[in-house]
């Protein structure tokens, strides 16, 4: 028989079970749809993820810090030399090294605001490294930057939205610091004066390098305030972020083993993107349960049918209808089914999908701050990925798994003696 | 005059639960081209298993069967059933007409498991059943037609293929006496006039009395071979 007639008489006899047919197939448009709702929703989570992330850090520049996670913190921080010799890595753009204070408080009049986060840095070496982020909303780094030169964050300067701001540039600021002794109580508060030389702008997006909390001094200054040239930490740039693996590497080879840790964004990243994918993965194959069951759905019916076809399975044989073309008519229904569930599974699961996301927007609205959650974030929005290869899979695997379960009933149906068959009543 | 099909020896028992049933007892019978053959017998005398055995659907246990000198015992199931399907034609008592199919499709049928095109089997099909009487019937589904009219069909669709042999179980069984006569009439003018082979069991005289030769059945054994001779 040939193939138009095999599927000609399946959908035939599939029209004349109107509602076990739609049944069934219902089966099989449940299972691919959920597949497809999870994985497009797990890929838009992915995307937004990973996009947000992207956003938070700066893919190009490396942070080399002192110490590792396992062996513990390194006993001296940088010295100047190593600074330089990081910045000689080839393929290093730019290298500036970064000295951090602590906690200080800032005072103006009757005024004051403490900063998280204050860093002795080489201003132009600094912009050069972050030129996206260390952008300026007042003032800027002075051509000549002075000893007391200081530049504020913009949360420093505006801790309060609502209310005035602390500084405007030239304003004269008192910043206490916090300077370590050898006698109890082991360290003493001084008083310096600075004189403010520029605002940033809000950095908005989160991530460890967002500059909103922090304020910078020059690193010259600092350097003689704690009567040290070393420095805590190095920022290094790289052309692009493709190069950053490899000159990871060729710094950590300038130190001992175990001796300093160098930040990489993009295999962070990388590492993240692939927990996600497993987590699609996983969410998937929970989803292909349902397809099973269809699956079994579709045995279960099918072997009704062979039973109830018996005496028609009986004529055909005697009229000199061969194994094959019995097998191929039973799976030819199974075809049609898994095909048209498939399709229809597809696009009820993009459907199903969109309506989920909306409904799951609700819950990633920003709720407090932190350093990857400013108030400013918008909510996070999940955009369901519609990939063709992926849709075109659904439909293919969809169908395979209706014909692996129509397999068993239709080899019976083949197998079927015709004696027995045309006397079965 | 060469044997189109013969059988040689052949036993046949079936197995009831625990109980053998002997259905034959060892047949040995030739059938020439162009005759017309009754076996007759009562109910329960192995003639529905003969048949079956004729037209290759069951093995016999014993003996063998030769369909133009070959043996079917030589034949895989697909073999067999290209045979049934080229050679071959069934007729039953109750039709076995597939009922959701027309007549038209019913009697194309054959042709369409042999990969004939649509197109041509659906013209062969027509001219089929104009030769049966049913050319304004012909889309008509089985629970529309009378009993005679899908025996007809169920005639046709065993001519299709141009067989060599049409093998008939009970073709009046489930016929009125009248219905039955047109019936036995059709086969009888399709013999003479297309000189088609006929091998019919039945436990109808009448049938019999048509046949060419009649071959009676009994307890599994041909018990004695007549003459038929009415001329119709």
């Amino acid at each position: 028989m040939r193939w138009k007639r095999f599927f000609s008489t399946a959908s035939e006899n599939m029209k004349q079970r109107r509602l076990r047919t739609s049944l069934t197939t219902l089966g099989v448009i449940i299972g691919i749809s959920a597949i497809i709702a999870l994985a497009s929703l797990g890929e838009g989570f992915r995307t937004t993820v990973k996009a947000r992330m992207e956003q938070g850090f700066e893919l190009d520049v490396l942070t080399v810090i002192p110490g590792t996670l396992f062996a513990g913190m390194r006993p001296q921080r940088f010295t100047e030399i190593e600074v330089k010799n990081v910045s000689q890595v080839a393929n290093v753009s730019i290298a500036t090294s970064v000295m951090q204070i602590g906690n200080v408080t800032l005072y103006k009049g009757d005024k004051e605001v403490s900063v998280f986060v204050a860093a002795a840095v080489n201003f132009t070496e600094f912009q050069e490294v972050f030129p996206d982020r260390f952008r300026f909303e007042e003032g800027g780094v002075p051509e000549h930057v002075e000893n007391d030169t200081l530049i504020l964050g913009h949360k420093v300067n505006y801790p309060n939205e609502a209310e005035p701001a602390f500084a405007h540039v030239n304003d004269n600021v008192t910043v206490t610091v916090k300077i370590p002794t050898t006698q109890y109580p082991y360290v003493k508060l001084e008083n310096y004066n600075f004189t403010v030389a520029g605002i940033l702008q809000k950095t908005g997006t989160p991530g460890l390098t967002n500059f909103d909390y922090w304020a910078f001094i020059p690193l010259d200054t600092a350097r003689k305030i704690y009567e040290t040239n070393s420095s805590d930490l190095i920022f290094v740039r790289v052309p692009n972020p493709e190069l950053s693996e490899s000159v990871a590497e060729d710094i950590e080879d300038l130190f001992p083993p175990y001796q300093i840790t160098v930040l990489v964004p993009l295999s962070f990243i990388q590492q993240v993107d692939s927990i996600l994918n497993m987590v699609e993965i996983f969410l998937t194959s929970i989803a292909s349960i349902a397809l099973l069951v269809a699956g079994i759905g579709i045995m279960n019916i099918m072997t009704v049918s062979v039973m109830e076809r018996t005496r028609e399975i009986g004529i055909l044989k005697a009229i000199g209808a061969k194994n094959r073309t019995i097998l191929t008519m039973f799976l030819a229904e199974t075809i049609l089914i898994g095909l048209a569930g498939s399709l229809i599974g597809v696009l009820t699961g993009y459907g199903l999908a969109h309506a989920m996301s909306y409904v799951l927007s609700g819950f990633f609205k920003p709720r407090q701050d932190s350093a990857f959650h400013t108030p400013e974030t918008p909510g996070m929005s999940i955009t369901p990925v519609f990939s063709l290869p992926w849709a075109a899979g659904a439909v293919i695997f969809g169908t395979v798994v209706c014909i692996l379960f129509g397999l068993y009933p239709a080899r019976k149906a083949a197998k079927l003696d015709p004696v027995e068959a045309l006397r079965y009543e | 005059m060469t044997a189109l099909l013969e059988a040689r020896g052949i036993k046949k028992t079936y197995r009831m639960g625990r109980v053998l049933v002997p259905a034959l007892r060892g047949v040995t019978l030739e059938v020439a081209e162009g005759e017309f053959v009754a076996i007759f017998g009562p109910s329960g005398s192995g003639k529905s298993s003969l048949l079956h055995v004729l037209g290759g659907l069951d093995k016999p246990d014993e003996g063998e069967v030769f369909m133009d000198r070959i043996s079917f015992s030589t034949l895989n199931a697909n073999e067999l059933a290209e045979v049934r399907l080229r050679k071959i034609g069934f007729v039953f008592q109750f039709f076995n007409l597939l009922p959701r199919l027309t007549a038209l499709r019913n009697v194309e049928l054959p042709l369409a498991l042999a990969d004939v095109s649509e197109k041509e089997s659906i013209e062969k099909a027509k001219e089929v059943l104009r030769l049966v009487g049913l050319e304004d019937r012909m889309n008509h589904r089985p629970s529309e037609l009378s009993g005679g009219e899908q025996q007809r069909v169920a005639i046709a669709r065993a001519l299709i293929n141009d067989p060599k042999i049409v093998l008939a179980d009970e073709p009046t069984g489930n016929l009125d006496t009248a219905t039955g006569w047109e019936i036995v009439q059709l086969m009888k003018r399709l013999n003479e006039e297309k000189r088609q082979t006929f091998v019919v069991v039945t436990h109808d005289p009448n049938i019999a009395e048509n046949a060419d030769r009649i071959l009676n059945l009994k307890d599994g054994l041909i018990e004695g071979v007549k003459k038929g001779g009415v001329r119709l």
